[in-house]
């Protein structure tokens, strides 16, 4: 356990010599803290915190050499480790104070934070300390906590930590006959479409959950324990769950989760088929399509103000012992498929019925749409082509309405060019409260949904228009 | 009782000017027989007072209960300087009262003779009979009718006895204002009793309506959702508009703020906006002198709108939003302004407007350079009796104006003096335009 051995294992270039390395490491630390477990009654409260934290520190140091950082498996480890730790000591509540950590502290920053700012030192002596000099009175209880600090160690150590699953302990690999186990393919999740899902989906998270200062940097690391699932469900159904706020133990994140995962089976009322996409045991064994199957559809349950990517398919590596021989096989999972629209949860209307029954007939729709808004916007030498992509920015949608409202919008009510997510968002809301005020009724659809390029959406702003002005010269 | 006739009878000028100095106080308002400030002051030659009242545009020929003027008032108590400074401001010096009197009967009956000769040097007719049927002359006491009979033969005057007419069902004389227009700002709704409707406007709509005797406009606002807060920002902008204080500025003397109503109340106006009367079919004749009347009026109005500080409800200079006095006096309508949650993102009438204001919020450029634009297009618009751009609609206009440099063209019947009033009023730098305390002095000359 010196250094130098490290360096050595991290010089060598073959991975499963430096897995082997730390699970030795690993080990040896448990060990340790076994025995100490077991002298726990003979030594005092201090004597105990200070070899634990000396102990503590020395892997720490290990583990953020900066080589190390670099290698992925380490770090994954290595960082729930400390944050466990961090957790535990810094008080009951869940301090959010490292970036190294699942959960970051940030001030009330507006709408998806674009990570990171590297955060500050650690201070760990500090803590330690306090504890140290305070704790003496209540030793008994004292001694408990120790306890409960050591097998909370144990427990992040041990703990099935990813899904690749490279520091699942041999025996673990055991399999009865004719179980299943699903590994997903490492390169899939690299597919940009994936990546293109995952962060959508982070961002929608974010988005939601600003206000209570979390921030999602990794889907999976961040939403296996139920946390943050918690919260997002709370947010988005208004409603607050009656479960513990913080867990540490596999066991009472698990049980938590089944309670999240009930609220969410009961709030999305989907089919017993596609509720068993996610388990509890998926997603908390980090399951990243197990996980991915739930926000898709949580988002298109509550009608999230987001584009998803269409058709994304993650290949998953599923092997199954059939007379004791292993037996791999691959399986396309379909996480998400075509979207008309964007998770419309309105009573059906002529769209669609139009969309489903009748799509020779949308060209039609749209080509006396086109004609429509170009009679009037030719007038200001504007012509449309493409109904879904020109009218996304909200620009032509307010011109139109001056237009046959007879009134001019000053320019600085709106953007002119815009180039923002955001500042289109405002255009078309901005159109919409136009339409109010003259009496037109709030369109169904959301800016969101314009913006995101929902075709039925837009059709539908547009046939309010039409119908109401299809005279207007 | 302190109140402003006390102050104008007392002659207590300070507290005269204080009051004078809310823009919320009219001073044309008459108390209960009628008399305005100006004619308690012209009867007790309170000097400084009427000098304060003229110069804040006080109405010279108001009438009081029994018809008399303020001159009436100057010249039957002997302030000989008060008559002059009235003569000075154009009063009417044949102007008779209920029993017929003229001013001149009163200097001639009291015996002022001096004040008598300078009335009757100013045209002042020695011939016109009372109910009575006595002339001045009659009233005059020992020399002065011959000297008063002199000069009128000197100036040429037909010395035949006019008859008493009755004329006052002619509604020729200007009373003093009900003073309870003025007075209170929050109407209680039931107090209104509204009438038929007079306009529609994408604002509001508008009825004719009695309030406590008078003829009144009641425009409805149209708001599509009255919240509380639309409702408290109402209560603190309208009391804003409530400017009493100038002669070419027409008040908005109350609200009803009622949710889901809120009611904005101003004088009935006969005759209309300026745009009724010279776009549409109205009585009124507007030849070139009338219409630099107009416009000398309007540049009035708005340099005192502009020597106050900003108000939140915008006005917008257009000749929609000038309405025409009885006496043909062009008015600033205060009832046109824009409520700060009122028509938000929506400009009807863009051609009236400088580039700049279309592209710009209002706190981004100069607001006062903006009107005078906008005056230069009513300038326009009151030489060629034409709508700017009319073949066109406000989105178009309002895109060619702030995107596209379209402006109006000033055509050759135009006066060189007022197509190059004109475009110096709208020059493209907002900084370069005059403002209107510049422009009244020219159009004074103009109107010479």
């Amino acid at each position: 356990m010196t250094p130098k051995v490290v360096g050595s294992v991290l010089k060598s270039p073959d991975e499963d010599q430096t897995k082997s390395a730390f699970k030795n490491e690993l080990s040896k630390a448990l060990g340790n803290r076994t025995q100490l477990q077991r002298n726990t009654n003979a030594k005092t409260v201090e004597t105990i915190k200070e070899e634990t934290a000396v102990k503590l520190r020395e892997t720490k140091e290990k583990y953020n050499h900066p080589k190390r950082r670099s290698s992925g498996i380490f770090t994954k480890s290595e960082k729930k480790y400390n944050e466990k730790d961090k957790r535990r000591f810094s008080g009951s509540e869940i301090k959010f104070i490292d970036s190294n950590t699942e959960y970051k502290m940030a001030t009330l920053r507006p709408k998806s934070p674009k990570p990171l700012v590297p955060a500050k030192p650690e201070k760990e002596e500090s803590i330690w300390d306090k504890i140290g000099t305070l704790g003496r009175k209540k030793r008994i209880k004292e001694v408990q906590e120790a306890e409960a600090v050591q097998a909370e160690g144990k427990d992040s150590i041990e703990t099935p930590g990813n899904p690749v699953l490279p520091t699942l302990s041999p025996e673990e690999y055991e399999m009865e006959e004719n179980e299943e186990r699903c590994m997903v393919d490492q390169a899939a999740l690299d597919d940009p479409k994936v990546q293109e899902l995952i962060n959508v989906l982070m961002d929608w998270i974010n988005d939601e959950l600003a206000s209570q200062r979390i921030i999602v940097q990794d889907l999976v690391e961040d939403l296996y324990d139920g946390q943050i699932l918690q919260k997002l469900l709370e947010k988005l159904t208004g409603e607050k769950l009656n479960v513990p706020e913080v867990t540490q133990s596999e066991e009472g994140q698990k049980h938590k989760l089944s309670i999240v995962l009930q609220e969410f089976n009961r709030v999305l009322k989907l089919p017993p088929k596609s509720q068993k996409k996610w388990t509890v045991e998926l997603i908390h064994s980090k399951n990243i399509v197990a996980i991915l199957y739930l926000l898709v559809a949580l988002a298109r349950h509550f009608r999230a103000p987001i584009r998803m990517p269409e058709h994304v398919f993650i290949k998953v590596i599923v092997v199954q012992k059939i007379n004791g021989i292993l037996s791999p096989k691959t399986v396309n999972e379909a996480v998400t498929s075509a979207y008309d629209d964007i998770g419309m949860k309105c009573e059906r209307d002529a769209f669609d019925t139009l969309f489903d029954h009748a799509p020779d007939k949308l060209q039609v729709v749209k080509k006396s749409m086109v004609t429509f808004v170009n009679k009037h916007l030719n007038k200001i030498n504007l012509e449309v082509t493409e109904l879904e992509s020109q009218f996304s920015d909200g620009v032509y949608l307010i011109l139109l309405m001056g237009l046959l409202e007879g009134f001019f919008v000053p320019l600085y009510c709106f953007h002119l060019t815009p180039k923002e997510f955001e500042q289109k968002v405002h255009n078309v809301g901005f159109a919409f409260e136009l339409m109010e005020d003259v009496g037109i009724s709030k369109p169904k659809a959301r800016p969101e949904d314009i913006v995101n390029l929902d075709l039925k959406s837009t059709l539908r702003v547009l046939y309010k228009l039409f119908s109401k002005y299809k005279d207007v010269a | 009782m302190e109140d402003i006739f006390h102050w104008c009878r007392e002659g207590n000028a300070l507290q005269v000017r204080v009051w004078l100095d809310d823009t919320e106080h009219d001073m044309n308002q008459g108390d209960d027989h009628g008399f305005s400030p100006l004619h308690w002051a012209s009867k007790r030659g309170n000097v400084k007072i009427v000098e304060m009242l003229l110069l804040r545009g006080a109405r010279i020929n108001a009438t009081n209960r029994g018809d008399d003027t303020p001159l009436h008032l100057a010249a039957a108590h002997g302030h000989r300087d008060i008559v002059h400074m009235l003569l000075r401001q154009k009063a009417d010096v044949n102007f008779t009262n209920e029993h017929g009197n003229s001013p001149l009967h009163y200097a001639c009956f009291w015996g002022y003779n001096e004040i008598a000769e300078d009335l009757v040097n100013h045209g002042a007719i020695v011939s016109i009979a009372n109910k009575f049927g006595d002339t001045p002359l009659d009233k005059a006491k020992g020399n002065l009718a011959k000297v008063l009979h002199d000069i009128a033969v000197e100036a040429g005057q037909d010395l035949k006895k006019i008859k008493f007419k009755d004329q006052s069902w002619l509604g020729l004389k200007t009373r003093s204002r009900d003073a309870t227009l003025s007075r209170f700002k929050g109407i209680n709704i039931k107090d209104l009793r509204l009438f038929e409707k007079i306009a529609s406007k994408p604002s509001g709509e508008s009825y004719r309506a009695i309030w406590q005797r008078n003829n009144v406009v009641a425009k409805i606002l149209n708001i599509r959702d009255c919240s509380a807060r639309i409702s408290r920002d109402f209560n603190e902008e309208f009391p804003k508009l409530r400017i009493f204080s100038h002669p070419n500025i027409l008040p908005v003397i109350g609200c009803c703020n009622a949710p889901p109503q809120l009611i904005v109340i101003n004088q009935y106006m006969q005759i209309g906006s300026l745009f009724r009367v010279l776009h549409e079919s109205s009585d009124v004749v507007v030849d070139n002198a009338q219409a630099l009347k107009f416009a000398l009026d309007i540049a009035r109005g708005m340099a005192f709108l502009h020597s106050l500080e900003r108000i939140i409800p915008e006005y917008h200079l257009n000749s929609r939003h000038v309405m025409i006095d009885e006496d043909l006096t062009a008015r600033i309508n205060m009832a046109d302004a824009k409520f700060s949650f009122q028509e938000k993102g929506r400009v009807y009438y863009p051609a009236w407007m400088s580039p700049e204001a279309l592209q710009k919020k209002i706190s981004d450029r100069n607001w006062e350079a903006s009107d005078m634009w906008s005056f230069a297009i009513l300038l326009w618009e009151l030489a060629t009796r034409e709508l700017p751009f009319y073949d066109q609609s406000p989105m178009e206009i309002g895109m060619k104006i702030a995107l596209e440099g379209l402006r109006i063209t000033i055509k050759p019947g135009v006066s060189p003096h007022l197509s190059k009033l004109i475009k110096i009023c709208m020059n493209e730098d907002p900084g370069k335009r005059p403002t209107f305390d510049m422009v009244i002095p020219i159009l004074d000359k103009m109107q010479r």
